[in-house]
């Protein structure tokens, strides 16, 4: 049985991980918290159901409208909430995490306009698949997502730090003026961060479609506050640290229901981050400069 | 903060009078415009009384589905009750938004700017517990339609409902899948951040330890979550004979779809909430196996029930949900209490309501108890071959 | 005549005005210092629970209920406030956002004290205890050409008012005061004001436990109203709600948030179409504000202006 709950932890930490890497990337280059991540995240899992649910499509083609959709809305979201803040001289540090607030008012209510309340099914064969080892039943989606989740993260640090691109974006990260200097086309990076950070909530909205099938307009609110609890734990723009606090947190609010306190499972995210942001605001993996901004 | 409170009250208290007496002193001292001054009964042609009636409902926001269904069911049974001309109620519907200061808002504009005789709803219980003292102090009936918590029509005299409490429905449903499956050990999954679900667990628990059922577990999920493996797994390592489940039927539906998929196969008995055709759509054949009372069943054999299945189909192309059923059957009660009542009087038609005993409506045989709560048998229902179907 | 304008109905929305502007106000005043705070929803609900559970569980009189209740969500303030203090910008919005949603699942988990998720309900009215209150002393409606109902919305909106209004009159005081400027140097630059011999330790958490307790005496207000609660009335949500009120309005002068307040919880009800879409709204307003006019809508500059104008027209 506590096999099968570490299972279950860690596909539900995979999922948050692959949710707090995009955060922790825009965070990262940009110094900007992105309250609608969440929602975002919440439209990936929807295009997901509007494919194979009412399209009847492959589930390959969902992945791949939803990375689609979630790429024009990163795009939107950098042109039109983002770009009028940067550089605008008496613009307070708060205002871009306001107005990303804003924006993820608008796409909740505007996938209750569309969707409705409810919940959607998502059904798909692929997340029926299981194998059993000894006593204990493993699905292929579980799998799948903790691979995927791996990958992404292996796959964003190599890029980060092997890549031209990547680096940069790290000249970003460190000073946006110095890295312009330098001929680095600031405004394209970002966008393209903004852009692949969205893209990988998408991927997660669609994963969590498959894993619980469950979509509906309010996931995106929970999904989105673990994720800013988790790169407050794994330490803010720090790829690796996305990853461990994903899994922490996953398996810690699995284990708290098997400990019999499931009504406290909600809080445990919201206790680490007050208890990190005291204790070491710069996250179990950041480093003390990053600390005070 | 100190500052303000001293002699705050006794502040207060003085000013007002000496505002209003300055004012009023002047004025007639005529009776005031939020009275009952019978503006209804003057245009009331011969002998069938007019009344208007209030309805405060859900018209947007989330919970807009349930105040479509409602208010389509009150204006198909106006629509009837006209038609039959032995009363006329005029129907002035109000939006609440699902949210408790709207609601009370809008309660208190039909009371005093349209000075209603009666309101029916609003639809949820928490707007419930804020507009119904409002409107037992004014003294005007309120008839909930969808209010189904513990502690609605203990408000006051002037409150009722009539669609079944959990405390109603919940034992019914537990005592026919008691005695079907011989259940001896019950595991108990509830929603603990919202009312119903909350309401609905506190009536299991008292229902599975009155019949002396062993609770192997009680597990608690927060709304908006998706992932319900780690409750179910331990749910799964106690073995239950049958799983209470206190849910709202989308979280209820998505619960039912991971359980079976983990290899729960116990049956599920579910709250008022848990009953909408919606679990078959969201769970598919996941949604087996799920027992709820309910005081609505659209198959019923009875040429009433399928009348008004035919009208409301007909007239907004779906089919009537329980929501809808429970407000048509309550206007048809206002109105039967307001023909016998005789006038648009507010506690005329509260004495009469109070009085109601039998009456015959699409939900079956009810009556309002002392306290204005209903009296009826429900009906106890099972999802079989992907629909729903009398449990035997 | 004069009865037939006090319409309940009118003064309910007032009343509904008045609590927000409260909560405007309180979140102004954490504004004032360069503070972000989300979690408003929170001490709100501090204020409210504490109130409803000394009122209704220990029949302690509103007065006391309420003003405990504020001192209650104040001196959690104070503690939330002093440990932040070190957390800036951002950090401190997501730590006060944590807050908040730790505050709504302990209403929801203490069950002994908060009856949880049904949450507490016929928690002694305002209105009511107000004019029961007169009652014994000889006093009735009927006296002065009212109703009861109509009496007891009067009180409500007249004691709602004059409460307001004391707090304006005290938050305008102190804004022009030693504590205001020393506010407005901490907003404008942490450091500068620091070297300037300004104590922001002192001023910043005064000001961080000041609006909680503003915060905590709405919210004691709301459960008197409302005469009911439930912890979904006090979550993220609501403390958005309150921080559009400044965004919005404006978080420079305490006109801003009081003029956000006002319009916000009145455009739903004059617009009644407008409610599907209040939150899209609200939404859009945010980014739109942000980009356009950060400072809100109502700024030192336009009231310098209006000051201008009518020291001119005094003038000729």
């Amino acid at each position: 049985m506590i096999l099968e709950q570490l299972i279950n932890g860690i596909t539900l930490g995979s999922i948050y991980a692959i949710v707090a890497l995009g955060y922790t990337l825009v965070f990262g280059v940009l110094d900007i918290l992105n309250m609608a991540h969440g929602e975002i995240f919440m439209f990936g899992a929807f295009m997901g159901v509007l494919v194979t649910n009412t399209l009847k499509l492959p589930l390959i083609v969902a992945f791949l409208v939803a990375i689609g959709v979630t790429a024009i809305l990163g795009f939107l979201l950098e042109t039109l909430a983002l770009r009028p803040l940067r550089g605008k001289k008496g613009v307070s540090h708060l205002a871009p995490l306001i107005s990303t607030i804003g924006v993820s008012i608008f796409l909740e209510n505007l996938a209750h306009h569309f969707f409705g309340a409810g919940n959607h099914p998502f059904r798909t064969s692929f997340s029926e698949m299981s194998f059993q080892i000894g006593t204990v039943t493993v699905y292929a989606v579980q799998i799948v997502i903790f691979v995927i989740a791996v990958l992404l993260m292996v796959g964003l640090s190599f890029w980060l730090s092997k890549t031209k691109a990547g680096k940069a974006l790290r000249a970003c990260a460190e000073s946006l003026e110095a890295a312009s200097i330098l001929g680095v086309n600031t405004k394209k990076m970002i966008t393209t961060t903004v852009i692949i950070a969205s893209v990988m909530g998408g991927i997660a909205g669609v994963l969590v479609g498959m894993a619980f099938n469950s979509v509906s307009p309010q996931m995106g609110l929970s999904m989105g506050l673990k994720g800013l609890a988790i790169i407050i734990l794994g330490g803010m723009g720090n790829v690796k640290g996305a990853m461990a606090g994903g899994l922490i947190l996953g398996l810690a609010e699995t284990l708290v229901v098997v400990f019999g306190e499931s009504g406290y499972r909600d809080a445990i995210a919201f206790a680490l981050i007050i208890i990190i942001l005291l204790v070491r605001p710069q996250g179990l993996f950041g480093k003390a400069s990053e600390a005070r901004r | 903060m100190r500052k303000f409170s001293k002699g705050l009250i006794s502040l207060v208290a003085v000013s007002s009078l000496l505002g209003i007496t300055a004012c009023g002193g002047g004025g007639t001292s005529s009776e005031p415009a939020g009275g009952e001054k019978p503006a209804a009964e003057t245009a009331a042609s011969g002998d069938t009384v007019n009344v208007n009636v209030g309805v405060v409902s859900i018209l947007t926001g989330s919970g807009a589905g349930y105040g479509e269904a409602i208010t389509n069911g009150l204006k198909l049974a106006n629509k009837e009750i006209t038609e039959q001309g032995k009363v006329k109620l005029n129907l002035l519907i109000e939006d609440s938004a699902g949210k408790q200061e709207q609601a009370l808002s809008s309660a208190q504009k039909l009371m005093n700017s349209d000075n209603v005789s009666a309101i029916i709803g609003p639809t949820l219980s928490t707007e419930m517990n804020v507009v119904g003292p409002e409107a037992d102090m004014n003294g005007v009936p309120i008839i909930g339609t969808s209010t189904t918590a513990q502690g609605i029509p203990q408000i006051g005299d002037y409150v009722f409902r009539n669609s079944i409490p959990e405390s109603m429905a919940i034992p019914a449903s537990i005592d026919a899948a008691v005695k079907a499956y011989d259940v001896k050990k019950v595991a108990i999954i509830y929603g603990n951040d919202d009312v119903f679900t909350k309401s609905g667990f506190d009536t299991m628990k008292a229902v599975a330890e009155e019949k002396g059922l062993e609770i192997t577990t009680i597990e608690e999920f927060q709304k908006g979550q998706a992932d319900y493996n780690a409750q179910l797994t331990k749910i799964k390592g106690t073995n239950p004979d049958l799983i209470l489940a206190s849910a709202l039927y989308n979280e209820g539906a998505v619960i039912m779809s991971q359980a079976r998929k983990m290899g729960i196969t116990a049956p599920f008995v579910g709250g008022n909430g848990f009953n909408s055709p919606e679990v078959i759509k969201i769970a598919g054949e996941a949604a087996e196996g799920l027992i709820v009372a309910t005081p609505w069943f659209g198959d019923k054999q009875d040429e009433k029930v399928q009348a008004f299945v035919e009208k409301y189909t007909a007239e907004y192309g779906k089919a009537p949900d329980q929501f809808a059923a429970q407000a048509y059957d309550a206007l048809y009660v206002l109105a039967d209490a307001v023909e016998r009542a005789g006038s648009d009087d507010r506690d005329a038609i509260r004495d009469a309501l109070a009085e109601t005993k039998g009456f015959k409506g699409i939900l079956g045989e009810m009556s309002f108890d002392e306290e204005g709560d209903i009296v009826m048998d429900p009906t106890v229902l099972t999802i079989k071959d992907g629909k729903f179907q009398l449990f035997q | 005549m004069l009865a037939e304008l006090i319409n309940p109905y009118y003064l309910q929305v007032l009343s509904f005005i008045l609590i927000n502007i409260i909560l405007g106000v309180s979140i102004y005043i954490t504004l004032s210092t360069g503070q972000l705070s989300l979690g408003h929803a929170g001490f709100m609900g501090i204020g409210a629970y504490a109130s409803a559970i000394l009122t209704l569980d220990y029949h302690m009189p509103l007065v006391v209920g309420i003003v405990v209740g504020a001192i209650l969500a104040g001196i959690v303030g104070l503690c939330i406030g002093i440990p932040t203090l070190r957390l800036q910008g951002v950090y401190l919005a997501i730590a006060t956002l944590g807050f908040g949603e730790v505050i709504r699942v302990l209403f929801i988990n203490l069950e002994g004290l908060t009856k949880g998720a049904v949450g507490i309900s016929s928690i002694p009215h305002i209105g009511r205890e107000l004019v029961k209150g007169l009652q014994d002393f000889g006093f009735k409606a009927s006296m002065i050409g009212l109703k009861n109902n109509q009496l007891i919305s009067l009180s409500v909106f007249l004691l709602l008012l004059i409460i307001t209004l004391l707090i304006i009159a005290f938050f305008i005081r102190q804004t022009n005061s030693r504590v205001g400027r020393a506010f407005a140097a901490i907003k404008m630059d942490e450091r500068a004001a620091e070297a300037m011999g300004v104590n922001i330790t002192y001023y910043k958490v005064l000001a961080f436990a000041q609006g909680a307790m503003v915060a905590g005496f709405a919210g004691a207000l709301f459960a008197h109203v409302t005469a009911y609660i439930s912890p979904a009335d006090f979550s993220y949500h609501r403390a958005v709600e309150i921080l559009i009120f400044a965004i919005f309005g404006g978080s420079e002068v305490i006109w801003g948030p009081i003029f956000g307040a006002a319009f916000l919880t009145a455009m739903p009800e004059i617009l009644r179409e407008v409610n599907e879409y209040r939150y899209m709204i609200y939404g859009v307003l945010l980014v739109v504000m942000m980009a356009f006019r950060p400072q809100g809508l109502i700024d030192t500059q336009m009231i310098y202006k209006l000051k201008q104008r009518r020291k001119k027209k005094g003038v000729s």
